[in-house]
């Protein structure tokens, strides 16, 4: 049996799957977020009522205030982490990666069933405990995108030129590093603040409300509503990071790469 | 063998680097990652005496609507993670081949959304689309193929499928893009100079230096498709039995007293199957490296 592996056909038949698996989807949905009331024309109401709606503005600025957090909590607690692994202590860098991928290995709601059991009191009073496991679920990106950068830096020279100048560690570490690996500082941030702002299976488990929660029960009074919104938050997402990925391309968010 | 790993460099490191610097981040690790683990296993193995006990894992082991949960989430992560992996690889290949630059770029961005902001918005975006009232259903009616004549709903099984393909393929897109982007020119040259056609090449050198990372990404998704919650949690509303959802709703409140510790021994399972698939995962992703370092 011969293969037509001709370049033309190839990509007409994998642009013809991308249109039926995701165009067709996110356009059906986007079509239906317009509806009008009882079904008829086509107008805003779904997105009006959404605004409307009792904890629309409370949920989202919980959310956008915890992965605000997330992201300072995480960067604030990986950065001295990662550098001082690539400076020099190679020698716990497997035990550091391992735990950083537990989090792929740990399934969320299991996190969640023994954060119920193990977290003290008052952690469970606050929804701020939210913010420390969102930096958990956040580590396997987190810790790849400031490895990959930071091994693109000549970090021993760095660091070496700047404690001969007289620079304390500190200093060392907020004006000479952390310019240097900017890259991978944005994208960790970024990351860390889209998986945040997104999260839905720790915070329901642990009982408390933030925007994809709310979400979920606003859409079961409305559905149209929670149409809405999804579609919206993912054409925000789309926009926002296609924004970033073309204006600086290095601090386009990284995956976890197989076999690097 | 990291575990082990692990703990001969901690030995060994004394002698160097100090540890005192990575103290926060075991502590961190430690109270937010092992700690809730570890106490989700021994609460788990205890009665509700607090007796040490087997019991709760017995539901899970014994036929029953546990074990049938453990087997519908498993089988509903197969077939994702094999349509994901599948599909994802071609997409792959025919991005890095023919789509650079800025293109490339928003792909980029556009897969990193679809595979990781999906959960709730997905849910709901499907349901618009494919429900009883969706806009594609009612394309493909007006086409003379109703979709709804059969069994099929979008909070069905297959239903389910469909969404999770959604999210399995645009992460197969990131995961397997740098293996592919990786395939050096010179071997393709080569195999071509030596009288190869272009198939002979895929399927004599490329598939072969691919398959471990092929392999890895696929493990990679079985764990993503068999821990994924949010998305399945609010499409189906139950409909579908599968683990996660179980324990959300054993969480909720819903549980028979002699059944207490039941959601723990739930999740102690999920974690032991998510390990096994990560097991396979590291061990093609070491592969992989052996290839590409020879």
């Amino acid at each position: 049996m011969k293969i037509p592996l001709n370049k033309w056909s190839l990509i007409g038949f994998t642009l013809f799957l991308a249109i039926l698996i995701f165009v067709i989807p996110l356009f059906g949905a986007a079509q239906f977020s317009f509806k009008g009331s009882g079904g008829k024309g086509h107008s805003w109401v779904n997105y009006q009522w959404l605004l409307h709606q009792d904890g629309f503005y409370p949920s989202l600025l919980t959310s956008l205030k915890l992965s605000v957090l997330a992201g300072i909590l995480n960067l604030l607690l990986m950065v001295p982490t990662m550098v001082y692994l690539n400076l020099k202590g190679q020698r716990f860098k497997v035990l550091v990666d391992f735990l950083c991928i537990l989090p792929l290995i740990i399934p969320v709601v299991s996190l969640a069933i023994g954060a119920q059991v193990a977290m003290p009191e008052f952690m469970q009073n606050t929804e701020y405990e939210l913010v420390f496991f969102f930096v958990i679920i956040s580590l396997p990106y987190t810790y790849r995108a400031l490895d990959t950068s930071l091994q693109t830096v000549q970090l021993k020279t760095l660091v070496e030129s700047s404690r001969s100048l007289g620079a304390s560690w500190v200093r060392t570490i907020i004006s000479v590093i952390v310019p240097s690996i900017r890259s991978g500082i944005t994208g960790a941030l970024f990351l860390t603040f889209a998986l945040a702002i997104g999260e839905y299976t720790i915070t329901s488990l642990l009982h408390w409300e933030t925007f994809p929660t709310w979400t979920v029960v606003a859409g079961q009074q409305n559905i149209l509503g929670a149409i809405a919104i999804s579609v919206f938050s993912f054409i925000g997402a789309i926009a926002l990071l296609t924004t970033i990925a073309l204006f600086s391309k290095k601090s386009a968010p990284k995956m976890i790469e197989v076999g690097e | 063998m990291e575990l082990v790993g692990a703990r001969f460099s901690i030995r060994r490191a004394g002698r160097g680097a100090s540890v005192f610097p990575l103290i926060p981040f075991f502590a961190f690790t430690g109270f937010f990652l092992i700690w809730p683990v570890l106490a989700v296993t021994l609460r788990s193995l205890h009665g509700n005496k607090g007796e040490w006990t087997f019991q709760n894992y017995q539901p899970i082991l014994k036929s029953g609507p546990y074990l049938h949960a453990f087997v519908t989430s498993i089988k509903l992560s197969l077939i994702t993670s094999i349509i994901g992996s599948l599909l994802g690889a071609l997409f792959a290949f025919v991005i890095v081949r023919y789509a650079s630059g800025k293109f490339g770029a928003i792909i980029d961005s556009v897969s990193a959304v679809f595979a990781n902001s999906g959960g709730v918005p997905l849910a709901f975006m499907f349901v618009a689309a494919f429900g009883t009232e969706g806009v594609v259903t009612q394309i493909l009616k007006s086409l003379g193929w109703d979709i709804y004549a059969g069994h099929f709903t979008i909070f069905s099984f297959t239903g389910v499928v469909m969404v999770y393909s959604f999210f399995q393929i645009p992460l197969m897109v990131l995961v397997f893009k740098p293996a592919i982007a990786g395939l050096r020119k010179e071997w393709h040259e080569a195999s071509i100079n030596l009288g190869a056609s272009q198939l002979t090449y895929v399927r004599r050198v490329a598939i072969p230096i691919l398959f471990p990372s092929f392999i890895g990404a696929f493990f990679l998704l079985f764990a993503g498709g068999f821990s994924a919650y949010a998305t399945a949690r609010a499409l189906t509303v139950g409909t579908v039995p599968l683990v996660p959802i179980i324990i959300g709703t054993l969480v909720d409140g819903n549980v028979i007293s002699d059944q207490a510790n039941l959601g723990d021994a739930l999740a102690v399972g999920m974690i032991v199957v998510s390990a096994i698939a990560m097991i396979g995962y590291v061990w093609a992703q070491r592969t992989a490296a052996k290839w590409r370092s020879q």
